[in-house]
C-alpha cells in the first residue's frame, strides 16, 4: 500500500521538477510595435567589439560601434566607399603614408549619453588589444608602438598620440599599409568609453557609437538590437538611423531557420547559412519577391602545394584545372556558386574582367581528357595524393567529388577529413605536407593585398600557415612590394596592375579555383525587401530593414 | 545506444531482479537488519565516492588524450600574443605534470568556472541554461515508456501466447532494433514535414506556452520511449509470467480471487521493483545517451545537443564537463536505487 | 540445439541476417556488374534515362534523385551522385566488420575478466569489479563518443599494436571497451557460484591448477550464457556504432557506413528522404533479425532467462 503512495508521490514530485525546471527556459522579450525578428545559425563569436572576429558578431557590431571611419550604408560595390564615421573627414596622410590625422566631430554622445573624447580612440584599441581580438595582428603590425603595448613593454601606444581638447587623434604606422583605413573601419577599431573594463563584455557589451544597442544576451541562444535613443539620424551624415527594434535568436539548424523565414515566422535568414537544397526551389517558386543570390567577395578553392609532389609540376596544376567540373560544383554548394577560374573574386578591384580563362572556360563541361593526357605527359600516373578537407557540410562534399575526379584523372588520391575546428591548423602545419585541400576565403577589406597574402611568400610560416600552397613567386612578390602601400582610395589606379597579376596567377594555376560564393538574401513578407541594404562587406544591414 | 541498464543491482552480485527476487535468508530481527542496513548504506557510499572519483580520472584521462595542438593556444583565442597564451596555461596548469592539471580541472570544474575554448562561455552556466529540454525529454519520456511499458507487458503477460501477445512482441521487438535517432528523422518528416502536424523542432519553455511545450515535445517523447518501452514490456512480460507460476499466486487464485484482482495485487506489486530499478537507472541514461542524439535530430537545445556540438567543434571542456556530471549522475542514482531497493525489500539481502 | 531448431520464426530471421551480411560481401560485385560504378564515384553532372526521359542525378540546385529501381542508382543518388546502394552494401560491409570485431572483443575481454575475477575472488575481483562498475557506469552513447573523439583525430598507439585515425578498428575497439562489463558481470555471478560446486571442489582437492580449473571446468558451464550474449551483442553493437558514426564520433569519412550514410540524410531533410530510410530501414531488418534469433537462441538455451537480456 505505501508503495502506491511512494508512487505517487514520486510522480507528482517528478512532474512539479518538470514544470519548476521547463519553466526557467527563457525566451527573449518582445517589445513595442513588432520587433523584427533575426534569425543566426551560428552564434556571434563574441559581441565584445573588441573581441569579435566572425561575420555573425559583425553584423551586429558594425551598427553599434563606430570608429574614425566606416563603409557607406549601400548595396553594392558604392558600399565599399570609406566614409568619414566619428571622425569629421577622412584623414590627411602624412609621412609617405605613415602618418593619419584626424579630427574628431564635435558633440558626439555613446549610447548611455557620455560625451565621446579623443582618448577614448587610443583607450579603445588598447583594450582590443588586451582582449586578444582574432585580427589584432592587423593593428599590431601596423601602428608604431602597437608591438610593444601587446608585449606588455609600454603601458600605452606611442604610435597613437590624442588631444581631447582639440579633438584631435594622429596616428603613426610602422610602415605605409594601403588598406589602414579599412582597419580603422573595424568595429574592433570602434570607439568605447574609456575606462571600459579591460575584460570580454560578451554578456554586457559597453556603450558605443551607432544607431543601436546590444542587450538582453544570452549567450549562443539570443540577444536583442534595441534603437539607440542619444543617436539622431543627423549625428553623422552616411549613418542612417534604424527603423525597428530587431530580436536575434540563434537556429542552428538551416531547415529550421529557412521555413522559418519561409513562412513568414521570422523575418531575417542569416546570409551565412545554407538553405537546404531542396527549400531552395521552393523558395524560388513561392517566395521569389523575398528571395536573392547575393555574390559575394569570398572564393571557394583548393590549394595545390607547389613544394610538393605533383603539384610542384605545372601540368599537374594544369590538369586540374582542365579537370575540374565547376557545375558539379556549383550543385554541391545548392546553386549558390558562381563558377570562375581567376582568384580575386568578382566584385574585387583587381578582378580581371577582360581575359579569357586559361585553361577551359568555367561553366563549360570539363576537359578530362586533356586532364588525363596532361597527367601522363607528366609521368605521375598513379601518383598518391591525399586530399584534406574539414567535416562540415558542403566543404567535406567538396572534397568528394575532388578526391573522386583526381582519381578519374590519373592520380591515386585519397581524402583525410578532419574535425572542421581543427582544419586549418592542421593544413597550416607545414610538417603534414598537405599536398592539396579545400579552401576558402573571404575578404576581411576591399583590397586585393587582403586576398594576396595567401600567395604572399613572407607569410610562409611553420605553424598557421595562410600560404597553403606555400608559392614563392618573384614576380608576385615584386608586384605586392610596389602595389601593397597604396592607399585603398588610389586603388582605381592600380587596377590595371592588379588584374594582370592576377591573370599571371591564373596561368600559373597556383590556386584550382572553383568559384565565388553567393549568399541568400531572404526575408519575409513584412520586410521592405528592396529598401533593405546588402552590404558587400557586412551582408545585411539590420539597420536598413523596415516593416512594410 | 539508446536508453537501458543491465537489470543488475550495481554491487556486481549478478542477481536479476526478478519479481521473485528471493534467495537468502529472512532477516526476522529487526535491530540486526537496521544494523546490516546501516553497515551497507555506509559500505554503498564509500564505493560510490570511489567511483565517483575514479570517474573524473578517468574522464580527465580520455580527455587528455585528444590531440587538439597547444591547449593553452586554444584556449586563448585564435591569434592570442604569447602572454596570454602563457597566462593560460598557468592558470590551468598545462606546462605542469599531470595530476596538477587533473587537480586544477577538477578545481574548476566544482568551482564552476570551466570556460569553453572556443567561446569564451562559461560551460557550467550554459549547461545550466540548457537543462530544461533536456529535463522535460528524459521526465516526459520517462513517464511514458513506464506507463506503456508497464501496459503492454501486462497486456502480453495476460493473453501470452495469443495474437495481442505477438504483435506487441512484435512491436516491442521492432521498438528494441531501431536506432533512436532514425525513427526521429522519421517521424519529424512524416508528422512534421509531409502532414503538418506537429511542429518541426525546436523547445518551447513550459512556462510561456504550455501546448506549444507539449506539441515540440511530444514527437522527441515518442522517439525516445519506443526503444524503452520495448525494453520493459518484454522485462515486465518475464516478470509477470514468472510470478503467476508461484506458488502464492496460486494459492490466490484458489482462494477465488479474480484474475485481476490477482494479478494487480501480487503480481504487479512484485514485479513493479524491478522495474522501478530499472528505470532510475534508464533515466540518467537517458540523459547522458539517448539525450544527445534526440536532440541533435529535433535541434531542443539541450545538454545533449550541446555535447554533440561540442563535439563537432572539438571544444573539449564542455564534453569533458558533461560527461563527468552525467556519469557522476548516473552512479549517484544507482547507488540511491540500490541504498532504497534494500531498504525497501525486505527479502533481499545483498 | 533441438529446441532452437523447431523455432521456426527465429531461423528465418537468422537466416535473414545471413542473407544482408551475404549480399554485403558481395559489395564489389553488385558495384561492377549491377551498378556499374564504385562506392565513392562522383556523378553530380551526369544524366541517367528514366522511363525514356534523361533526368540529373543531381538538380542544378544539388536534390538528388530518388530510387529508380533499375541497374543504376537503384535506391537513388546521395548528393555527390553516388550510388546509393553501392553505398549501402560497402557501408554494411564497414558497419557489420565493426559490429563484428566489437562483439569480439567485448566477448574476449569479459570472458577473461569476468572468469578470473568470478574465480580468483580476493584482490584481483575487487580491483575487476570495480573496474566493471566504472565503465559500465557510463553512459554508453556519452562514452563512446568520448573515447572515439578523442582517438579518432589521432589514432592511438598501446605498444602492442597502432591503430590509425582512419582505422575502422578505432570505432570497434571503443564499442569493445563499452559493451564489456555488461557481459562481464553477469559471467562473474557465474563463475562465482561455479566455483562452489562440487566438482571444482574435487578438482581442487585433486590438485589442479586455478588456470586449468578456469578452463576445464568453469569455462564450459559458461558456454550458455556465453552464445546467448554473443547476438545481444552484435545487435547493440550495430545501433552503437550507428549513433556514434551519426554523432561524427564512429566511422570516420570518407568510409561509408549505416551510421554516417543516415547522418548525411537527416541533414538533406525534406528533400532527399530515400537517403534517410535506405540506411534506417536497412539498419532495422539488421538489428531485428538478430534480436528475434537472439530471442530464440536465448529461448533454446536459456529458458529460465537467468541472463536478462537487452542492454
Amino acid at each position: 500500500m505505501y508503495r502506491t503512495i511512494q508512487a505517487s508521490i514520486g510522480t507528482l514530485l517528478a512532474f512539479m521538477l518538470v514544470v519548476g525546471v521547463s519553466a526557467c527556459g527563457s525566451s527573449s522579450t518582445s517589445s513595442g510595435k513588432g520587433p523584427i525578428s533575426v534569425l543566426m545559425g551560428t552564434a556571434p563569436d563574441s559581441l565584445d567589439p573588441g573581441l569579435g572576429a566572425t561575420t555573425q558578431s559583425y553584423e551586429a557590431t558594425w551598427i553599434t560601434y563606430t570608429g574614425l571611419v566606416t563603409y557607406a550604408h549601400v548595396s553594392g560595390e558604392a558600399g565599399t566607399k570609406l566614409i568619414p564615421g566619428v571622425a569629421q573627414s577622412l584623414p590627411t596622410v602624412t609621412g609617405g603614408g605613415r602618418t593619419y590625422t584626424f579630427m574628431l566631430r564635435k558633440g558626439l554622445v555613446y549610447s548611455n549619453g557620455a560625451p565621446v573624447k579623443a582618448s577614448d580612440f587610443a583607450y579603445a584599441i588598447e583594450r582590443t588589444i588586451k582582449l586578444g581580438w582574432g585580427s589584432e595582428s592587423f593593428l599590431t603590425e601596423n601602428i608604431a608602438g602597437a608591438e610593444e603595448f601587446q608585449a606588455g613593454k609600454a603601458s600605452s601606444i606611442s604610435g597613437i598620440q590624442t588631444d581631447d581638447a582639440t579633438g584631435r587623434i594622429t596616428i603613426q604606422l610602422v610602415a605605409p599599409y594601403g588598406p589602414f583605413l579599412n582597419v580603422l573601419a573595424f568595429p574592433a577599431a570602434g570607439l568605447v568609453p574609456s575606462g571600459t573594463p579591460m575584460k570580454s563584455l560578451n554578456n554586457a557589451p559597453p556603450p558605443g557609437i551607432g544607431p543601436y544597442e546590444i542587450e538582453s544576451v544570452v549567450p549562443n541562444k539570443s540577444f536583442a538590437m534595441v534603437l539607440n535613443p542619444n543617436w539622431s539620424k543627423d549625428a553623422i551624415p552616411g549613418i542612417p538611423a534604424g527603423h525597428e527594434n530587431i530580436d536575434v535568436s540563434i537556429v542552428s539548424n538551416n531547415q529550421s531557420q529557412a521555413e522559418q523565414v519561409l513562412n513568414n515566422s521570422a523575418d531575417v535568414f542569416d546570409y551565412n547559412d545554407t538553405i537546404p537544397p531542396t527549400l531552395i526551389s521552393q523558395i524560388e517558386s513561392q517566395a521569389s519577391d523575398r528571395f536573392a543570390k547575393e555574390p559575394t567577395v569570398s572564393g571557394l578553392y583548393f590549394f595545390l602545394n607547389v613544394k610538393e609532389a605533383p603539384f610542384n609540376n605545372a601540368r599537374a596544376r594544369q590538369a586540374v584545372n582542365y579537370g575540374l567540373n565547376r557545375q558539379a560544383l556549383q550543385r554541391l554548394d545548392s546553386g549558390m556558386l558562381q563558377p570562375a577560374c581567376f582568384f580575386l573574386p568578382a566584385g574585387m578591384p583587381g578582378h580581371p574582367t577582360n581575359a579569357p580563362c586559361p585553361y577551359g572556360e568555367p561553366n563549360a563541361q570539363p576537359n578530362l581528357a586533356k586532364a588525363k593526357e596532361l597527367v601522363r605527359q607528366a609521368g605521375l600516373e598513379g601518383a598518391p595524393v591525399t586530399v584534406w578537407g574539414g567535416s562540415r557540410a558542403p566543404h567535406k562534399e567538396f572534397v568528394d567529388y575532388y578526391t573522386s575526379m583526381l582519381n578519374e584523372i590519373g592520380f591515386k588520391a585519397t581524402e583525410k577529413i578532419v574535425a572542421d575546428a581543427q582544419y586549418y591548423a592542421t593544413v597550416g602545419n607545414l610538417s603534414n605536407k598537405a599536398q592539396t585541400g579545400f579552401l576558402s576565403y573571404s575578404q576581411d577589406f576591399p583590397n586585393p593585398i587582403d586576398f594576396y597574402q595567401l600567395l604572399d611568400a613572407k607569410s610562409i610560416q611553420p605553424t598557421e600557415n595562410h600560404n597553403l600552397s606555400q608559392v614563392n613567386d618573384p614576380h608576385i612578390q615584386s608586384e605586392l612590394a610596389s602595389l601593397g602601400p597604396i592607399p585603398s582610395s588610389q586603388l582605381g589606379s592600380v587596377v590595371p596592375r592588379w588584374q594582370a597579376l592576377d591573370e599571371y596567377t591564373a596561368k600559373q594555376a597556383y590556386m584550382l579555383v572553383s568559384g565565388y560564393e553567393e549568399v541568400p538574401k531572404f526575408f519575409s513578407n513584412r520586410i521592405n525587401f528592396g529598401a533593405a541594404v546588402f552590404h558587400p562587406v557586412y551582408g545585411n544591414d539590420w539597420s536598413s530593414l523596415e516593416l512594410k | 545506444m539508446e536508453a537501458s541498464s543491465a537489470p543488475i543491482p550495481s554491487l556486481g552480485s549478478g542477481l536479476s531482479t526478478g519479481a521473485a527476487g528471493s534467495s537468502g535468508p529472512r532477516v526476522s530481527d529487526a535491530a540486526a537488519r537496521h544494523a546490516w542496513l546501516a553497515r551497507f548504506v555506509v559500505r554503498r557510499l564509500a564505493s560510490l565516492v570511489a567511483v565517483l572519483f575514479a570517474i573524473t580520472v578517468l574522464t580527465f584521462l580520455i580527455f587528455q588524450a585528444i590531440p587538439d595542438g597547444d591547449p593553452a593556444l586554444r584556449m586563448a583565442g585564435r591569434l592570442a600574443s604569447p602572454q596570454q597564451v602563457q597566462a593560460v596555461r598557468v592558470q590551468w596548469g598545462f606546462d605542469k605534470p599531470i595530476y596538477v592539471q587533473y587537480l586544477k580541472t577538477m578545481e574548476k570544474v566544482l568551482d564552476g568556472s570551466v570556460i569553453s575554448y572556443s567561446q569564451q562561455v562559461n560551460v557550467e552556466q550554459e549547461i545550466v541554461r540548457d537543462l530544461p529540454p533536456t529535463v522535460s525529454l528524459a521526465l516526459g519520456a520517462g513517464v511514458i515508456w513506464l506507463v506503456f511499458g508497464v501496459l503492454f507487458g501486462l497486456l502480453s503477460a495476460v493473453y501470452a501466447g495469443r495474437w495481442l501477445d505477438r504483435l506487441l512482441s512484435v512491436v516491442a521487438l521492432t521498438g528494441i532494433s531501431m536506432p533512436v535517432f532514425f525513427l526521429g528523422a522519421i517521424m519529424l518528416y512524416w508528422l512534421g514535414y509531409k502532414w503538418g502536424l506537429l511542429p518541426l523542432g525546436g523547445y518551447v519553455p513550459l512556462t510561456v506556452d504550455p501546448w506549444g511545450w507539449f506539441t515540440h515535445m511530444l514527437m522527441p517523447w515518442v522517439a525516445l520511449s519506443v526503444v524503452s518501452v520495448g525494453v520493459y514490456s518484454r522485462v515486465l512480460r518475464a516478470n509477470v509470467l514468472d510470478v503467476m507460476r508461484e506458488d502464492y499466486v496460486r494459492t490466490a487464485r484458489a482462494k477465488g480471487l479474480s484474475e485481476r484482482r490477482v494479478l494487480v495485487r501480487h503480481v504487479l506489486r512484485n514485479s513493479l521493483m524491478g522495474i522501478v530499478t530499472l528505470w532510475g537507472l534508464d533515466f540518467a541514461w537517458v540523459i547522458g545517451g539517448g539525450a544527445i542524439l534526440v536532440e541533435s535530430v529535433f535541434n531542443l537545445g539541450g545538454v545533449g545537443q550541446y555535447a554533440a556540438q561540442s563535439i563537432g567543434r572539438l571544444d573539449v571542456p564542455p564534453v569533458m564537463v558533461i560527461t563527468m556530471l552525467v556519469a557522476c549522475a548516473v552512479v549517484v542514482l544507482s547507488a540511491i536505487v540500490d541504498i532504497l531497493y534494500a531498504v525497501l525489500d525486505p527479502r533481499v539481502r545483498l | 540445439m533441438r529446441t532452437l531448431l523447431r523455432n521456426r520464426v527465429a531461423l528465418a530471421f537468422g537466416a535473414l541476417f545471413v542473407a544482408i551480411v551475404f549480399a554485403c560481401l558481395l559489395a564489389p560485385v553488385y558495384a561492377k556488374d549491377v551498378a556499374h560504378t564504385g562506392p565513392n564515384d562522383n556523378h553530380i553532372t551526369e544524366t541517367i534515362d528514366v522511363g525514356g526521359k534523361q533526368v540529373d542525378v543531381v538538380s542544378p540546385t544539388g536534390v538528388p534523385i530518388g530510387p529508380t529501381w533499375k541497374g543504376r542508382f537503384f535506391l537513388g543518388a546521395d548528393s555527390n551522385g553516388r550510388d546509393v546502394a553501392v553505398r549501402l552494401l560497402y557501408g554494411g560491409r564497414n558497419s557489420l566488420e565493426i559490429a563484428g570485431i566489437a562483439t569480439l572483443i567485448t566477448m574476449l575481454l569479459a570472458i577473461l575478466l569476468g572468469t578470473l575475477a568470478g574465480y580468483m575472488r580476493g584482490i584481483l575481483d575487487g580491483v575487476l569489479s570495480r573496474l566493471f562498475d566504472l565503465v559500465w557506469a557510463y553512459p554508453a552513447v556519452l562514452l563512446g563518443v568520448a573515447l572515439g573523439v578523442a582517438l579518432a583525430v589521432g589514432g592511438i598507439d598501446l605498444g602492442l599494436f597502432t591503430l590509425h585515425s582512419g582505422s575502422l578498428l578505432l570505432p570497434a575497439f571503443v564499442i569493445g571497451i563499452v559493451f564489456f562489463p555488461y557481459v562481464a558481470k553477469p559471467l562473474r555471478a557465474q563463475a562465482l557460484s561455479l566455483r562452489e560446486r562440487e566438482f571444482v571442489d574435487a578438482a581442487r582437492v585433486q590438485g589442479v591448477g586455478s588456470l586449468r580449473i578456469m578452463f576445464d571446468e568453469i569455462l564450459p558451464n559458461l558456454t550458455s550464457s556465453i552464445v546467448v550474449f554473443v547476438p545481444l551483442i552484435i545487435a547493440n553493437a550495430i545501433l552503437l556504432e550507428a549513433g556514434l558514426s551519426y554523432l561524427g564520433a564512429g566511422v570516420q569519412d570518407p568510409n561509408p557506413s549505416w551510421g554516417t550514410m543516415l547522418a548525411d540524410g537527416i541533414r538533406l531533410i525534406p528533400g532527399a528522404i530515400h537517403l534517410v530510410l535506405v540506411p534506417g530501414i536497412m539498419l532495422v531488418l539488421t538489428v531485428l533479425s538478430v534480436n528475434v534469433f537472439a530471442d530464440g537462441v536465448r529461448d533454446a538455451l536459456d529458458p529460465k532467462a537467468t541472463v536478462r537480456g537487452r542492454l
